[in-house]
């Protein structure tokens, strides 16, 4: 029996204090375990400021949990304080950040990010070596270094950036990605590239991933198991199908009925008959009968 | 009338609206910049022409960079260089007759910016003056706009709060004092409280989690419907484009590919670009999976040549290569600027 990969034992975060020591919680009592051996896309749902990134910090040891215990391969987060000992932590566990844009310098090479990383975590020593790692890696994305050698940040688009990001997070060999709203700041058209990676790095190359995210459409696609935070608490927690197909919890009811749906709403059958066969219901007048239908309060 | 009648019928063009709000004619706008006598052209709009009616929310979707931002500034005629208009004009009509935007003086734009056009920002915490009240923020933005002694205008102020629930005690508060939902219901007051007959909303819910966007969109659609407004909506997610709009504008590249109602575009997407863009929507409950779209978005300072989209596009010919498709109306309503399609419906 080996130790689980991650372990949160009753992890709590509140910040304030001061003067009228008026404390807000952030993260209340959240308990969950992520196996070794067993890669899995774990999903972290919730409204802004139910505590999702602060969770995230506390995984990546950025932030001390104020209660409870994060093990990592049975090692207690808050034990790892010596550099040889955070340096292997980080080889472990690498983060993917919200906006690339922001993540990356905006004056400085994106391909620098790689050496640096390949020198820091693999030791490879010279351009040379570092250049194959950042290569080996790139390639794991679906880029190469032939592509982006020598390119600034606004060279390449959001879903390339974010690639390259990914691609960085890779290089030490990670067992762990903790992804902080990964793709709601890249366009539709790449947003799937972005997931379906996420989707393939879990498969073939057996990295788990931890998705924090609002977007509840991407975690039914990509997820295998899923919680449902509101204010700092997990409300509801289990296989993400099931969560999000048959939600319990009154909170969680609330997000997926919140969710819009892509598909155009449901217009009686004769209308949509009209629609399958290419004819528009109304007659094309933007002024006419469809607009009718709602206020007559024109100015 | 059968598919195949349709489909034989020529095509027609765009019937002239009773009186749009706003026409917009073959409307370019490029970035122009100078450096050491060398000129860089970035084609952010690029030759769109659309109409929009009274009474209609119209939205426009795109990806980041395809120019829906430059267009609706160029709209607005809150453009600054090195963004200039190089053609094509922009037309309002706000019951006076069609005037065109850039040949108003200083004064008369003036009077028609937020009595008649507003505008809903994207980030409202960078919209409300974070060390003003919000009481301050409403005498800047509308005060003068509805001459009306002050005390029936912060009257006006709180009835219009109310419709928005919100109660009149925000107007004391500090924008950080409000939650973002909060905030963003407050420039929505904001932009709609001199009742305005045209709305320019600019991704207004892309920065809220999904509970709050709901409702946002629903003030959004109750304040339009109420007023009469005619709405122009961005967003990139079509999921609120399926909800809010009633016709549908897909920008590519600096150019409008495809123009619909909301309804038979995601219904029956025409144009390869959106035919993916479609297809790749994830939704609860449907395991299939989805791809991504190849390649990577053109720069707009050196577009390719021909239809932009002929890079990524898997229905590519010779003819897409060098010579750019016009928009044409292929069904009725439904406009689509496409080489492949056009043969595919002729045929």
């Amino acid at each position: 029996m080996s130790l689980p990969l991650l372990e949160l034992r009753g992890i709590g975060k509140s910040y304030g204090g001061g003067w009228l020591r008026h404390r807000t919680r952030a993260v209340h009592d959240v308990s969950f375990t992520l196996e070794t051996g067993r890669p899995e896309v774990f999903a972290i749902i919730g409204e802004s400021g139910s505590g999702k990134s602060t969770l995230a910090r506390m995984i990546l040891n950025a932030t001390a949990p104020g209660e409870g215990q994060i093990l990592f391969r049975g090692r207690d987060l808050a034990t790892i304080r010596r550099a040889a000992d955070r340096r292997a932590f980080m080889q472990a566990v690498q983060p993917v950040f919200q906006n690339p844009f922001e993540a990356f310098n905006p004056l400085k090479r994106v391909d620098r990010y790689l050496y640096a990383t390949a020198h820091h975590f693999t030791g490879a020593q010279g351009r040379v070596a570092q250049e194959a790692k950042a290569d080996e890696a790139l390639h794991k994305v679906g880029l190469s270094l032939a592509e982006i050698r020598g390119r600034f940040p606004h060279e390449l688009s959001g879903g390339q950036l974010q690639r390259v990001a990914i691609a960085r997070a890779l290089i030490p060999g990670p067992a762990l990605l903790v992804a902080d709203e990964p793709v709601s700041m890249i366009d539709a058209s790449l947003r799937m590239t972005v997931v379906n990676l996420f989707r393939r790095l879990r498969d073939e190359l057996g990295v788990s991933i931890i998705y924090i995210t609002h977007d509840l459409a991407t975690a039914y696609y990509i997820s295998d198991r899923i919680i449902i935070m509101q204010r700092g608490e997990v409300v509801e927690a289990g296989d993400a199908r099931r969560v999000l197909m048959a939600p319990q919890h009154p909170y969680s009811i609330l997000l997926r009925a919140s969710v819009l749906s892509a598909d155009p709403p449901e217009a009686d059958a004769a209308e949509a008959d009209a629609a399958e066969a290419g004819v528009p219901a109304q007659p094309w007048s933007p002024a006419g009968a469809s607009l009718a239908a709602r206020s007559g309060d024109v100015p | 009338m059968t598919e195949e009648t349709m489909m034989l019928a020529p095509p027609r063009p765009t019937p002239a609206l009773p009186a749009p709000v706003l026409s917009v004619e073959k409307l370019r706008a490029y970035y122009q910049m100078r450096f050491f006598g060398v000129t860089r052209e970035v084609r952010a709009v690029d030759g769109i022409t659309l109409q929009i009616g009274r009474n209609e929310i119209y939205g426009i979707a795109g990806e980041s960079s395809s120019g829906k931002s430059s267009l609706i500034k160029t709209i607005a005629r809150a453009i600054r260089p090195p963004l200039n208009v190089v053609d094509g004009s922009v037309r309002f009509d706000f019951g006076e007759g069609p005037a065109d935007i850039y040949k108003l003086d200083p004064h008369a734009l003036a009077a028609i910016r937020w009595r008649h056009l507003s505008y809903i920002m994207q980030g409202s915490m960078n919209v409300l003056n974070p060390v003003r009240r919000i009481r301050h923020s409403f005498l800047d933005f509308a005060f003068r706009h509805m001459h009306l002694p002050m005390p029936v205008f912060l009257q006006r102020v709180e009835g219009h709060l109310a419709r928005l629930n919100l109660e009149p005690r925000v107007l004391n508060a500090y924008p950080h004092e409000l939650s973002g939902g909060m905030r963003q219901r407050v420039t929505i007051a904001l932009a709609t409280v001199c009742r305005p007959a045209f709305i320019i909303a600019d991704e207004p819910t892309t920065a809220l989690d999904v509970v709050v966007q709901k409702s946002v969109l629903t003030m959004i659609r109750g304040i339009q419907q109420e007023m009469g407004s005619s709405v122009l909506f961005v967003t990139h997610d079509m999921a609120v484009h399926a909800n809010l709009t009633d016709r549908l504008g897909i920008m590519y590249a600096g150019r409008l590919v495809e123009e619909a109602p909301t309804r038979s575009l995601l219904r029956r997407p025409l144009h390869p670009y959106t035919r993916h863009l479609v297809a790749s929507l994830p939704r609860i409950g449907d395991d299939a999976p989805k791809a991504g779209l190849n390649g990577t978005p053109p720069s707009l300072a050196k577009p390719p040549p021909g239809c932009r989209f002929h890079p990524r596009c898997p229905l590519a010919m010779d003819i897409c290569r060098t010579e750019a498709p016009p928009m044409e109306e292929l069904l009725p309503g439904h406009r689509v600027a496409c080489h492949a399609v056009r043969q595919e419906l002729a045929s």
